[in-house]
């Protein structure tokens, strides 16, 4: 059962406090080791939340191929993955980050557009 | 709450999540297809296990992340745009980040660069550009402020051969080494500017040559050897030790008490120049290797005041003695004439001259006192007369201690008659004292003192001690002859002594011809 149900009304709401310039980032993103996959992951990732969220924003990189326990309660089933913890709702996107787009449209970042294309999410 | 009880609202919010959920799953799918994704996470019963997706190319990535993050030294890879691609966790400890905080990150916000030298970045760019490698030092600056001395090894990372695809450095924190090399440094600068600047020779010598390996500049000037003729010599070569014989024993007792110290060694330096040297050698380890540092004191000198000093020390006891004596005498023979309160005024009076006496010796250091100087501290209470109507004039002499005091006592009694009866005791009198050399049967010392224009002179009812004091006692003082003439004219006294026994050797005079003074 996922750990963050949230009903979709509570989603758009929280969605459009994300939009705001206040909102506080928790990311996490899990990888393997130095792959190219998660070496791509985390300059892209890095990039966008330089560009996007400068100075309201907190990335954790979880290492998984050095410690695989650190997947478990996070139902992570690929790395690179990224989840978004805050604001609320969850998120998760999975690949090399380099889609900037639709990583900013899951963040909440580009909200005109992002009821008609949501994010990729779990 | 009871399912039948779900508002539609409800039911389109878990419908909308629903939905989320599977295109979430078909995105999942779809990054695999994609191969946008290196690893798969699969729940077991031993908890998650992690499937990578490109075969040995993974494993022996996660092989070379494994060793990179066991060893010491701070790794760091870093992209073409300068962002930090890996960080071990070294790395992070060098740095003080917290985990992983480094990735993705500019390279600058994890630390700044000094370069020690003004040409050190154009030269390693240059040796990344052309060689691929730089290895050199600089100082790398927290975020926290704190300076790191730093030794980097960076190596080009290439995708292929032309194709750069960022920088991995292997950065070792030196700033302890550092630091323990600049105290090495200070403390060598230090220690040499004093063995530099010693005012003791110093010599560092071998103890397995017994030959001299250094020495310090005041061993140069002590021995007029210059440096490099020292090095290389033994002791006994040197004229430290008397003979070969002796510089080995000193070798021997150092090894087995490593400390060895002689006082007054005689030491003749190169132009034949005697000294008397004080020399304390120890034997001490210097970095695993035995050496003998030799410390050699000139005590010429202190051995010259300490023999003065004890010299003096006797000369003064027998001084004390003789004055003690003396002043015996003195008491003795004043009290002979007068009433009791006469006898205190004279006693006083007389014991007053002495002490003028005593009083130039011990400022002289009993090295004799000038004549001149002791008439006029004998004639102090005629001081305005001196140069009107009493007449000194002789060349500058010293009296031996024994003259002095004999002489002194004379002037003394010679000085109160006068006062009290004699050319000093009117308006008009005149007292012309003077000294000369003269030769008889040996070179002599003549003194006189003449008086003109006092009261008639007539002879003294009796002999007192000022008698003896004119007379007798200033023959035996300096072993000469004392004559004293009552003329009406005006009293007269003269002293004759051999030149030996009454001026100090080598202070007969200290400038020719006479120093007419008064």
């Amino acid at each position: 059962m996922p750990t963050n149900i949230i009903g979709a009304g509570e989603c758009e709401a929280m969605g459009a406090a994300a939009a705001s310039a206040n909102a506080r980032y928790v990311l996490r993103l899990y990888i393997t080791g130095t792959t190219s996959q998660s070496t791509r992951a985390i300059l892209n990732i890095r990039k966008i939340c330089e560009e996007h969220l400068e100075g309201r924003y907190e990335l954790e990189v979880v290492d998984i191929s050095q410690h695989p326990t650190l997947a478990i309660g996070e139902q992570i089933i690929a790395a690179p993955t990224l989840i978004k913890k805050l604001p609320l709702p969850l998120r998760r996107f999975i690949g090399d980050m380099s889609q900037t787009e639709r990583i900013l449209l899951g963040l909440d970042l580009r909200t005109a557009v992002a009821k008609a294309s949501p994010a990729r999410n779990s | 709450m009871h399912e039948g009880a779900r508002t539609e609202p409800m039911l389109l919010a878990e419908n909308a999540e629903l939905r989320a959920q599977l295109e979430g799953a078909e995105e999942t799918l779809r990054a695999i297809r994609n191969v946008e994704v290196d690893a798969l996470i699969v729940e077991s019963a031993t908890g998650p296990r992690v499937y990578t997706l490109h075969g040995v190319d993974s494993a022996s990535n996660r092989f070379r992340g494994e060793i990179l993050a066991q060893v010491s030294d701070a790794v760091i890879a870093i992209d073409g745009h300068q962002r930090v691609t890996y960080a071990n966790a070294a790395a992070e400890r060098q740095y003080g980040l917290s985990p992983s905080w480094a990735l993705g990150h500019l390279l600058s916000n994890v630390y700044e660069t000094r370069w020690l030298r003004p040409g050190d970045e154009s030269a390693a760019e240059t040796a990344l550009r052309e060689r691929g490698e730089w290895r050199g030092e600089n100082v790398h600056l927290r975020q926290d402020g704190r300076e790191l001395h730093v030794e980097s090894s960076m190596t080009v990372l290439r995708e292929t051969v032309d194709q750069r695809a960022g920088v991995l450095a292997v950065i070792r924190d030196i700033s302890d080494r550092k630091r323990a090399e600049d105290k090495v440094r200070v403390s060598e600068i230090r220690y040499r500017r004093l063995f530099e600047a010693a005012q003791d020779g110093v010599l560092l010598l071998d103890p397995d040559t017994c030959k001299i390996t250094d020495a310090n500049p005041f061993m140069t000037k002590l021995l007029s050897y210059p440096h490099e003729e020292l090095v290389g010599k033994e002791l006994y070569e040197i004229g430290l030790m008397k003979d070969e014989g002796a510089s080995l024993e000193m070798f021997r007792k150092l090894k087995s008490e490593h400390h060895v110290r002689y006082e007054d060694l005689p030491l003749k330096s190169q132009g034949g120049r005697h000294q008397e040297v004080e020399v304390v050698a120890n034997l001490y380890d210097e970095n695993g290797r035995a050496v003998i540092q030799c410390n050699i004191r000139d005590i010429t000198e202190r051995k010259r005041v300490e023999e003065h000093n004890k010299l003096l020390m006797a000369e003064i006891n027998h001084r004390s003695m003789n004055l003690l004596a003396v002043v015996q005498a003195v008491a003795h023979q004043t009290a002979r004439t007068g009433d009791p309160a006469t006898f205190v005024a004279r006693l006083f009076d007389r014991i007053d001259g002495l002490a003028a006496s005593q009083d130039l010796l011990i400022k002289n250091q009993w090295e004799g006192v000038d004549l001149a100087d002791l008439v006029e501290a004998q004639l102090a209470h005629f001081e305005d007369l001196i140069g009107a109507r009493v007449m000194l004039d002789g060349p500058p002499v010293r009296l031996t201690p024994a003259a002095a005091q004999g002489i002194g006592m004379a002037l003394h009694e010679l000085a109160t008659n006068a006062g009290k009866y004699g050319a000093l005791s009117n308006d008009d009198g005149r007292v012309h004292i003077s000294w000369q050399f003269g030769t008889a049967n040996e070179p002599v010392f003549l003194m006189s003192w003449l008086e003109e224009g006092g009261p008639t002179v007539a002879l003294p009812m009796r002999k007192g001690f000022g008698q003896m004091v004119i007379g007798r006692m200033v023959e035996a003082a300096v072993d000469g002859t004392a004559e004293v003439d009552y003329r009406e004219s005006g009293f007269s006294w003269r002293l004759s002594s051999p030149l030996a026994g009454t001026l100090q050797k080598g202070r007969l005079a200290s400038s020719p011809g006479n120093d007419a003074r008064g």
